[in-house]
């Protein structure tokens, strides 16, 4: 089931056994990137961006936070660059270095949040008895990212990683640091959140 | 088996990702629950959707500021990754200045002025050999150390448990590697590797101490964004 991305590998490639073309493509790239090389630099960019910002527009819920988090990342990632030995893709381990500090920044909000509310996970999570579906056919792009932004972190991170991005759940899992079973009962818990969402019942 | 039994396993029905065996008993329990069968059409609606989600585009002015953000880390010596021990060296002077003006973070305390003066004093002794130079060089690094622990030690308590468990962990990793680069370079003064490794460790801590300081900096000044921030980096 997973989805090939435009201009990236697909997320199925194994993350640890890059091409040994890839390898030294990347390798070349990060070395001119460390020595100062504002092209270098502008071409990882360009790279990758796209997906970069895809992802932390999600997790984020907001496009002025992605704006800032998207730069954060990539200075973060030009300072770690002297960590990166091409064990995986550039690709990879700049979307591993985007998760987790997606993670550190949605991690922040819930512990604002746990002021408030003890029970995050549960906010909302009335679950329709319905006997017929509830979702409307047509859903659109901006309910359903409106409704993504509104899921607790836990279950929001998975889904975007499993639903939107077309990881499977051992790759979600190892990106989250959870069992794989962690990240199918969130992604299901994102989608029972959504399916109430999306009916109007939790509006 | 009750719906709650099957929960999980809708999901997995819908993906798709069920052996044979477990999709005939699902399918045998759809066939009589019409509340699964809701949820199983309404999840392929939601799966649908997400997948067909257009994607988001960065705004052209993200590259604009972060261009601007890149040269402004070049023209920084804390920040060059790559550099040898021997261009440490440089910029070990460089961190020590900011180290004085770091340990200004509020009311009783004092720039680390014994730090700058050994470091000052270490800094007009011309190396003559590359064995004295790596020497300086280290010394260079210890005392910029010293300066910062002095501070974040005295100023610990500011720290919440969680963030100060975390930095107890990365020093400890770090320390670790300082010790192991050390008892090389008794083994092989010469080796470059060894060599390298041991200022790859003393940069680690010095930054990483650096970012304690700053962290310490900005709860004084009341600026939990700016904390949490520093936060999020330490627990890369």
């Amino acid at each position: 089931m997973t989805r090939a991305i435009p201009g990236q590998p697909p997320a199925t490639t194994p993350p640890s056994k890059p091409t040994e073309d890839v390898r030294a493509v990347d390798l070349e790239l990060a070395q001119r990137c460390r020595h100062g090389d504002a092209a270098a630099f502008e071409e990882l960019y360009r790279a990758h961006a796209g997906r970069l910002y895809n992802l932390v527009f999600r997790m984020v819920g907001s496009a002025q936070e992605a704006d800032d988090l998207l730069q954060d990342v990539f200075l973060n990632a030009y300072r770690k660059l002297g960590s990166f030995r091409g064990e995986s893709s550039l690709g990879t381990w700049l979307y591993r270095l985007a998760v987790n500090q997606c993670l550190d920044v949605l991690r922040g909000r819930q512990s604002k949040m746990a002021r408030v509310t003890d029970s995050l996970d549960d906010e909302g999570a009335t679950e329709p008895a319905a006997i017929s579906p509830v979702v409307p056919t047509a859903v659109s792009r901006l309910d359903l990212d409106r409704a993504i932004a509104r899921l607790p972190p836990g279950c929001r991170s998975a889904f975007i990683l499993h639903d939107v991005e077309g990881f499977e759940h051992n790759e979600v899992a190892k990106l989250l640091g959870v069992s794989e079973g962690t990240s199918k009962s969130q992604v299901h818990k994102a989608r029972m959140k959504l399916r109430v969402m999306l009916s109007g019942i939790g509006q | 088996m009750s719906c709650q039994d099957y929960e999980i396993a809708l999901s997995d029905y819908v993906d798709g990702t069920l052996d044979e065996r477990s999709r005939i008993v699902v399918e045998a329990h759809l066939a009589s629950c019409e509340r699964c069968r809701a949820v199983v059409a309404d999840f392929s609606l939601i799966r649908q959707a997400a997948l067909s989600l257009e994607p988001a585009l960065p705004p052209a002015h993200v590259w604009t500021k972060l261009s601007t953000a890149f040269e402004a880390e070049q023209r920084s010596p804390l920040h060059g990754w790559s550099f040898s021990w021997q261009q440490s060296l440089a910029a070990s002077l460089v961190a020590i200045t900011l180290v004085a003006s770091l340990a200004w973070i509020g009311k009783g305390l004092a720039p680390v002025n014994g730090s700058s003066a050994r470091l000052a004093s270490a800094a007009t002794n011309e190396p003559t050999s590359v064995k004295a130079e790596f020497d300086l060089a280290e010394a260079q690094y210890t005392s910029a150390i010293e300066g910062l622990e002095s501070i974040t030690t005295r100023e610990q308590a500011a720290l919440d448990m969680e963030t100060a468990d975390v930095l107890k962990a990365n020093l400890t990793v770090i320390d670790g590697a300082i010790t192991e680069s050390r008892a090389a370079l008794q083994t092989e003064p010469d080796n470059p590797a060894a060599q390298d490794s041991l200022f790859d460790a003393l940069r680690s801590k010095l930054e990483l101490l650096q970012d304690v300081v700053a962290l310490i900096n900005e709860m004084r000044k009341g600026n939990p964004e700016g904390a949490a921030r520093i936060v999020s980096g330490l627990n890369q």
